[in-house]
């Protein structure tokens, strides 16, 4: 009993530190931030924001920009990986560090690069589309409302594809390579092949990385902000913009309430993670 | 054996596959070197060609010209000294409590183990702008408001969660006997932690130390409103300051991005192993 004590005591000692910390940063700061909401003056504001009709298109692209984001980014990682992983493609490693590249660079630079790429009459993408034929004059990638929210999306699925390609990259790897040859020897073609090895060996892997991609992009703000600061017309405004704008207002009540609803919707998700992680326990 | 090799040099054998699996590849380059590539060769265009109609991806006249804007007529130098100092005090203090947390998560068994290990990694989860209105209060409050310092602590709500995580999963891959051994024959725990476990841990823990770093040098949201000033403003900042500083001189801007990529893409291509372990270790088994 006395020897489980003191490795207790030890224990507490070497985590302590970093959990004061990490209490310091999180805990304090949402205690704060759930107090301010629920006082009087935080009700007040939380129930004229949360029934305005701003609010739940706000709400509805903060949905848009996850879903759109999450799949571009699924897709195009997941392609990457399969195209590094068959076996067809010399220098496999070489090309996976290019790859990384986007989601190395700071969301700032990213950000910045795609700004100047979208420019309506001196960027490339425009010249690049208007030369093939593939359409007939620029389109304004930022300053159209209907377009802005999925132009950025592309930014946000270029910055994280890479991630995707990395675990599930790392997750085909470990699927054995005789898996492949008995199935072969059984006589499974390529589709059946994909639906019944990699598929299932990969599940797990995409489950934990889609979850990672929703909590990415719940949270973005680099991207949008340095791109458009929400515009125009407050088209490209999600969640963290909205949170941010009323920060620099000094709307402090109202950033409260804004971080509770976002703290609400990571909570889902949180608790999802939490479940994942005890099912690999087992 | 033979039945066993023989499939292999079939899927070999098919181009139709090849022409597929390369030309996906093509495209996925294109898709991601792009502006990658606008923003190398843009930021060597002279700004007389930068708003040439059609626009060009090469430059007709290489120069320097707007390196030496940025490292002579602008505020990036500073800023940048302020991102290597922010990065170093996070990546040292993240190494220090994660060394220490990560080590009792992997080796001692303790009550309160797990509950600890799901606080720390939820930490992750929390969106930055749900903590920004009270971390700015609270590191005004105790006077830290526009000083590397307080960007550093901040900071940390970042890099904790994962780079415990990673070294927790570090030292779980070092076998237990070496540190057995060390006390066996003398050593306290103590030494043995120090002498036997953290040189084998060595590599990666500086992978992890450099893994913090990155993210420091990254973070956006939570500097903007921790600084004010040159003194404290760091690089990802200071580029957004750029557009008014220069009237949008987008060569400079291309050449400050440049700057604050490459030492990025060094630093991983020197510890790409260690992170890619580190990371798909700590996402994959949770």
């Amino acid at each position: 009993m006395a020897r489980t004590f003191v490795v207790e005591r030890r224990a507490y000692a070497l985590t302590g530190p970093t959990l004061v910390a990490m209490a310091l940063l999180t805990v304090v700061p949402i205690v704060v931030v759930i107090s301010r909401a629920a006082s009087a003056e935080g009700r007040a504001i939380a129930g004229s924001l949360l029934g305005s009709s701003q609010f739940h298109q706000i709400l509805g692209r903060t949905g848009i920009w996850t879903v759109v984001s999450v799949v571009g980014a699924m897709v195009i990682g997941f392609a990457a990986a399969l195209i590094l992983q068959s076996g067809h493609v010399r220098w496999p490693g070489l090309w996976r560090g290019i790859l990384m590249v986007p989601w190395i660079i700071p969301g700032v630079v990213g950000a910045t690069i795609w700004k100047w790429g979208y420019s309506s009459t001196y960027g490339l993408l425009n010249h690049a589309l208007v030369s093939l034929g593939l359409i007939d004059q620029p389109v304004q990638w930022l300053s159209n409302p209907e377009i802005v929210l999925y132009a950025l999306a592309a930014v946000q699925v270029w910055s994280t594809a890479p991630f995707v390609m990395l675990l599930l990259g790392a997750a085909l790897t470990s699927i054995p390579g005789e898996r492949y040859e008995a199935a072969r020897l059984d006589g499974a073609h390529a589709v059946g092949l994909f639906r019944h090895i990699t598929l299932p060996a990969v599940n797990a892997t995409a489950a934990i990385a889609t979850l990672m991609l929703v909590t990415f992009a719940l949270n973005a703000f680099t991207i949008i902000w340095v791109s458009t600061a929400g515009g125009p017309v407050g088209a490209s405004t999600i969640l963290p913009v909205e949170l941010y704008r009323a920060f620099q207002n000094g709307d402090d009540t109202t950033v409260a309430v804004i971080a509770c609803v976002q703290l609400l919707i990571s909570a889902v998700f949180a608790l999802i993670y939490v479940r994942s992680i005890k099912a690999g326990d087992e | 054996m033979t039945a066993v090799t023989a499939p292999r040099r079939r899927k070999l054998r098919q181009p139709g596959t090849r022409i597929v699996v390369w030309l996906g590849l093509a495209v996925i380059l294109l898709w991601t070197l792009a502006p990658i590539t606008t923003m190398v060769f843009t930021s060597f265009k002279p700004a007389t060609e930068i708003f040439t109609i059609p626009p060009t991806l090469l430059p007709d006249e290489w120069t320097l010209d707007n390196y030496v804007t940025v490292f002579t007529a602008s505020s990036m130098p500073e800023a940048l000294r302020n991102s290597i100092v922010v990065g170093l005090i996070v990546a040292l203090l993240t190494l220090t409590l994660g060394t220490s947390a990560g080590y009792a998560l992997a080796r001692l068994r303790f009550r309160g183990a797990r509950s600890i290990s799901l606080f720390i990694l939820l930490g992750q989860m929390i969106p930055l702008t749900v903590l920004l209105l009270a971390l700015f209060q609270m590191i005004t409050a105790i006077g830290f408001h526009d000083t590397v310092l307080g960007v550093a602590f901040a900071h940390l709500v970042i890099t904790l969660p994962l780079v415990t995580w990673m070294i927790r999963n570090q030292i779980v891959a070092i076998p237990y006997e070496l540190e057995e051994a060390a006390m066996i024959d003398g050593c306290s725990r103590m030494d043995a932690v120090l002498y036997a476990v953290l040189p084998v841990a060595g590599p990666g823990l500086a992978a992890a130390g450099m893994f913090a770093f990155l993210q420091s040098w990254h973070e956006f949201v939570l500097a903007s409103v921790l600084t004010r000033s040159g003194q404290s403003r760091t690089a990802p900042i200071a580029l957004t300051e750029f557009s008014s500083e220069f009237d949008v001189d987008w060569g400079a801007t291309m050449a400050a991005s440049v700057v604050l990529t490459v030492p990025l893409v060094i630093a991983f291509v020197a510890l790409q192993r260690y992170l890619v372990n580190g990371l798909t270790g700590g996402a994959v088994k949770g």
